[in-house]
């Protein structure tokens, strides 16, 4: 069979609420990720985005429909405890609060915590350890105590701890909501060098609007259900429909959507600071003009 | 109307181990009486300690906190009265609910300043409206809320004791940007509604560009902008020098400008913003005709 690296067929979930009433959070959803892609997943609070990952992550399971991870049916019936192991070793989870996460008193030794709970040979930990260590920049930190580091740096060890178990996905659940700007700096980069230089699918669940524009494609959730899907230009070009939804579109956006409504003749992305630097360079400079 | 000064004050994290540092450095400043004042700075720059300080939740290393002008050490056995007249919103407070009913969590604080049952009633009321939690949200249990509903809650027991300056440090952190936006529409209104003094610590420039009269910038425990909002946002260099994230219309400003086009970087809110941008074009067509 020939299946998308994620395949989500129809799914539906609901948590049970007062009076063990369901409330219902997925409705009927169907998405499919291929291997590689770095896919960013908008939505205001209790849109379902954080139960979308734990779906994908079988943390919970969906109580309809079906999915499919690299070739493998996640809600069958005979999924053993060994498989959801196997499943966890290949979708990783970041999560949002650093301070959670770290569980060893020495960095090494935290990164070192998931290949050892796989039964990875000792000689192949080190090598592991090591390299994720440095992937993620933070090599002279092996060493250091977790507590003492910065959030940035914290969730940066947190994703080398993802990493040394070569996950061929990972999943950032608002892994940089905590942070400050540097922090958030920091981790994004580490996210765009995971899905760029290592080829790791990235399923980035955020609140930012610019950190959603870094991404190759964006999906959008309301009240379980996908409302939009597409490349950055596109889905923030959908400005009144995702203000309706609780959400926004990035300022640099949002002014030259302006401007166009004010007939400038402005044609291209604009998601980026430095897109729009180009796209208001160009149609005032006379190269490429339109008007 | 209570003014807050700091005179020459620092203040060292872990003093005498050998983590020791020094999160504050000889800082004077004044809170302008009646104003959103905001402080921005990194990770680290002091901020936060500056505004525990401000409350006496600690005490500097040296120099002093005025309050009216006022030594608040000054007997250190009455600090309690400095903390019911400036509020202070921790950083996630939500993490601090603790009582059984939302109710009882708002009244925590106006039980302590000794009001009597009937005035804490009308304070719990009054705070909670403020926030935007309906009168069947005060008997629910913190756990039933949402982040957004806990953090607001959590405010509000601060709200309820009428706070001469209120001070919130990162009040929309973790929240989506609907969520931002009602926390500080609250809190606009509670100022108007009050005439209270409000500070605001945040790391979002463009939070500070929208809410803020007044400006303060840490940097390594120290004060190294102050101003009106104008004043410290038309030098979008010293503030990216100081390590921070200047709001992105400004970073377009300071982009068009290496690209030799004469426009104002010191543009901070989407309407200068689009403003400026429509004269050049304006301008523009005008020229090509």
């Amino acid at each position: 069979m020939d299946l998308p690296f994620i395949k989500v067929e129809n799914i539906s979930y609901s948590y049970k609420g007062d009076g063990g009433v369901g409330v219902p959070v997925i409705k009927e959803l169907s998405l499919e990720i291929r291997e590689g892609e770095f896919v960013a997943v908008l939505g205001h609070n209790g849109s379902g985005k954080s139960t979308l990952a734990k779906l994908l992550n079988m943390i919970f399971s969906p109580q309809s429909g079906k999915i499919y991870i690299d070739g493998k049916d996640i809600t069958a019936p005979d999924m053993t405890d060994d498989d959801v192991f196997a499943l966890r070793k290949t979708v990783g989870m970041v999560f949002q609060n650093p301070d959670n996460q770290l569980v060893a008193t020495i960095v090494e030794d935290d990164v070192a915590f998931g290949p050892e709970n796989l039964s990875v040979p000792s000689e192949e930990i080190r090598k592991r350890v090591d390299e994720a260590l440095r992937a993620v920049g933070m090599t002279k930190y092996a060493h250091h105590e977790p507590h003492r580091l910065s959030g940035g740096q914290k969730q940066r060890v947190a994703i080398a701890g993802i990493i040394a178990m070569l996950p061929k996905c990972i999943i950032f659940d608002e892994s940089t909501a905590m942070l400050d700007p540097i922090g958030r700096r920091e981790v994004m980069q580490t996210i765009k060098m995971l899905n760029e230089k290592m080829g790791i699918t990235v399923i980035m669940i955020t609140h930012y609007m610019d950190e959603a524009a870094m991404a190759g494609r964006i999906v959008v959730l309301d009240e379980g259900r996908i409302a939009l899907d597409g490349k950055p230009s596109e889905v923030f070009e959908r400005e009144e429909l995702l203000r309706s939804m609780g959400l926004d579109v990035p300022q640099c956006a949002a002014i030259i959507h302006r401007l166009r409504e004010a007939g400038v003749a402005l044609k291209g992305d604009c998601t980026t600071p430095e897109k729009c630097a180009e796209l208001i360079g160009r149609a005032l400079g006379g190269e490429g003009r339109d008007v | 109307m209570s003014e807050i000064s700091v005179e020459n004050v620092s203040f060292f994290h872990g003093k005498g181990t050998p983590y020791e540092i020094k999160a504050l450095d000889g800082v004077t400043l004044n809170i302008v009486p009646n104003t959103i004042t905001g402080i921005i700075g990194h990770t680290g720059s002091g901020k936060s300690t500056l505004v525990e300080l401000f409350n006496g939740i600690l005490k500097p290393a040296e120099g002093r906190v005025l309050l009216d002008g006022a030594d608040i050490w000054a007997k250190p056995k009455e600090i309690r009265n400095v903390r019911f007249r400036v509020g202070l919103v921790m950083q996630y407070p939500e993490s601090q609910l603790f009582e059984e009913t939302i109710r009882q969590d708002i009244a925590f604080g106006p039980r302590n300043m000794g009001l009597s049952e009937q005035e804490i009633e009308e304070r719990v009321i009054e705070a909670a409206g403020f926030v935007g939690l309906g009168k069947d949200m005060l008997d629910k249990s913190p756990f039933d809320l949402s982040g957004g509903q806990k953090r607001r809650a959590a405010i509000a027991g601060i709200i309820a004791m009428r706070p001469d300056v209120l001070i919130l440090d990162e009040p929309a952190a973790g929240l989506d940007p609907a969520g931002r936006e009602a926390i500080f529409s609250n809190i606009m209104e509670y100022r108007k509604n009050s005439g209270s003094t409000v500070v605001i610590v945040s790391h979002s420039m463009e939070d500070m560009a929208r809410y803020c009269d007044r400006v303060m910038v840490m940097s390594e425990g120290k004060l190294i902008m102050n101003g009106t909002r104008d004043e410290v946002f038309s030098k979008p260099e010293r503030l990216a020098e100081a390590g921070l994230d200047i709001p992105q219309i400004t970073k377009l400003m300071l982009l068009l400008r290496e690209r030799g086009i004469e426009v104002d970087t010191g543009v901070y809110t989407s309407e200068r913003a689009y403003e400026e941008l429509i004269r050049l074009f304006k301008k523009d067509t005008a020229q090509s005709r």
